[in-house]
């Protein structure tokens, strides 16, 4: 069997592997004894132990530097580097302005998902029409990849109508 | 020192009344949510904090709820005072760190409480005896839809409520169950029923919640991802799974009876001798102890105790109830002798 390497340092064999599904979709992470304690995963039974805090670890890890430079979050005015160092956010803007950072790490997170839950009373309909512009876009990316031109065209025009009622 | 007629009073959700309440101690609910316009208070500045405490104490006065709720200073409180509301799971391990404009605010038989500037600007929650967590759910909702018509949170249509952490982020909500696992501890069946919880999208943690370790056989299980599902979705998988965590302990707890029954009855038996005679009783002691108590007085080895006495004396014997209920700070020893004479006078009582 082919040897895997530690997904944190990179150096030394990967023998800790932990496995999850969620949403259908599986993920993994492979580490090596010496990095897995530091994760506190020593034990065969880790309280507090859960793999997207794991992942949040292991993302951070593998953020370009060029990231240093990125643009600052037009509310707060902090950097996706000091969000990062902290591990907290500066406030709620910057879903938006880190997004790019954000989106890969919220999918990671939860997988690839839409806010099913509860939405505040004020600006209901908003908010659910933002859903469905959403779910379109999503099938008509999915009917361009498959070739169906004709199914694209329809949601296309459905999508159009939709946004011009939304905006009316 | 504060808090002295609380801690005589036990809170609501140690009567141990709700439904399976032998195994699961107690649920809860909490949600997490933002003030759109302020940063997040690991970045906020003190006028902001201010700001945010002003906005979310103005909307507890007008909510139905909680208008008649102790609203408390953290920043005033001793050391011990802040252990004494984490060891009343009223504020998180976080909250004990202090900071000013930080607010707890409790009704009074603390079921509904919540924490004003933590790691977000509200953090919500709703303890609930026994495995009650859709009726734990329908409370908070409705207090958060209270708290709403004043506060304006901060909501992505794709994202959800926005929140400090992004693993919070969605529908913001943690349901969680405190259970009570000894039989399966003894059968060293833990591990694997912790593993398979862990596989199927919950996360265990200790008796505190984050960061603790876990004491007395005592189990916290939660959902961990937060987007995605509606809030409905969640408490049922987190009730199902808690469900079948209970029957594996039924399970557990027969079979102990059934081909250890001798070696349980004595183990309980002499849990009881020793918390029934000692002068001295570290709180690790007392804990392991009153485990083996709890589960003899579910077995029906100890017809006179019931499960609210065992809760009550749980929380009563922590270090900060102790010395709060004194009035005083104690030494170590001070501590042992007075939990040691406490766990007697109580057990003293029903039998």
């Amino acid at each position: 069997m082919r040897k895997m390497l530690c997904q944190v340092c990179k150096i030394r064999e990967a023998n800790v592997h932990l496995k999850e599904i969620i949403g259908g979709e599986v993920r993994e992470l492979h580490l090596c004894d010496i990095c897995a304690k530091e994760k506190g995963l020593g034990e065969p039974f880790l309280p507090g132990f859960s793999l997207p805090e794991l992942m949040l670890g292991l993302t951070d890890l593998e953020i370009p530097s060029s990231v240093e430079e990125g643009p600052e979050c037009s509310g707060c005015g902090l950097s996706y580097e000091d969000v990062r160092k902290k591990g907290k956010l500066g406030c709620s803007l910057c879903y938006q302005s880190f997004r790019e950072y954000l989106n890969p790490l919220l999918e990671k997170i939860h997988g690839k998902v839409y806010h099913s839950g509860k939405v505040p009373k004020k600006g209901k309909k908003e908010y659910r029409l933002d859903k469905k512009v959403y779910g379109l876009r999503e099938k008509l990316k999915e009917a361009v990849r498959k070739e169906e031109y004709e199914k694209a065209a329809e949601l296309r025009d459905e999508l159009r109508k939709l946004e011009k009622d939304g905006r009316a | 020192m504060k808090f002295q007629a609380m801690a005589n009073t036990a809170s609501r959700w140690l009567k141990g009344d709700g439904p399976e309440a032998g195994i699961v101690f107690s649920c809860r609910a909490r949600l997490a949510r933002s003030l759109e316009g302020f940063p997040f208070p690991p970045w906020a500045e003190e006028s902001k904090l201010r700001r945010v405490s002003e906005k979310i104490l103005d909307a507890i006065k007008k909510s139905h709820y909680l208008k008649n709720a102790r609203i408390i200073d953290v920043s005033e409180l001793s050391s011990t005072e802040r252990e004494f509301l984490l060891e009343r799971h009223l504020i998180s391990l976080e909250f004990t760190k202090g900071g000013r404009f930080r607010f707890l605010a409790t009704e009074e038989e603390e079921m509904l409480s919540l924490m004003i500037n933590e790691e977000d600007h509200l953090r919500l929650q709703t303890i609930f005896s026994g495995l009650q967590l859709t009726e734990a759910w329908r409370l908070i909702d409705r207090v958060d839809d209270e708290l709403e018509e004043n506060l304006d949170y901060a909501f992505l249509s794709r994202y959800g409520y926005l929140t400090a952490c992004p693993t919070n982020a969605g529908t913001g909500m943690r349901a969680s169950c405190m259970l009570h696992l000894p039989a399966l501890v003894a059968a060293r069946k833990i591990n694997d029923i912790l593993k398979s919880i862990s596989q199927l999208g919950l996360v265990a943690r200790g008796l505190y919640g984050e960061g603790t370790e876990a004491q007395g056989d005592f189990f916290q299980v939660s959902n961990q991802l937060t987007l995605g599902l509606k809030e409905e979705e969640i408490i049922d998988h987190v009730e199902r799974i808690t469900h079948r965590v209970v029957e594996q302990e039924k399970k557990a707890r027969e079979a102990l009876l059934k081909r250890n029954g001798i070696q349980i009855r004595n183990e309980v038996g002499r849990a009881y001798g020793i918390l029934a005679g000692a002068h001295l009783m570290s709180s690790q002691e007392a804990l392991d102890l009153l485990s083996k108590l709890r589960l003899g007085m579910c077995l029906e080895l100890l017809p006179g105790l019931n499960v609210q006495t065992l809760n009550e004396l749980f929380f009563l014997v922590t270090p900060a109830q102790l010395q709060i209920r004194e009035g005083r700070g104690l030494s170590p020893l001070s501590r042992d002798q007075l939990r040691a004479r406490l766990i007697r006078e109580k057990l003293s009582k029903v039998r």
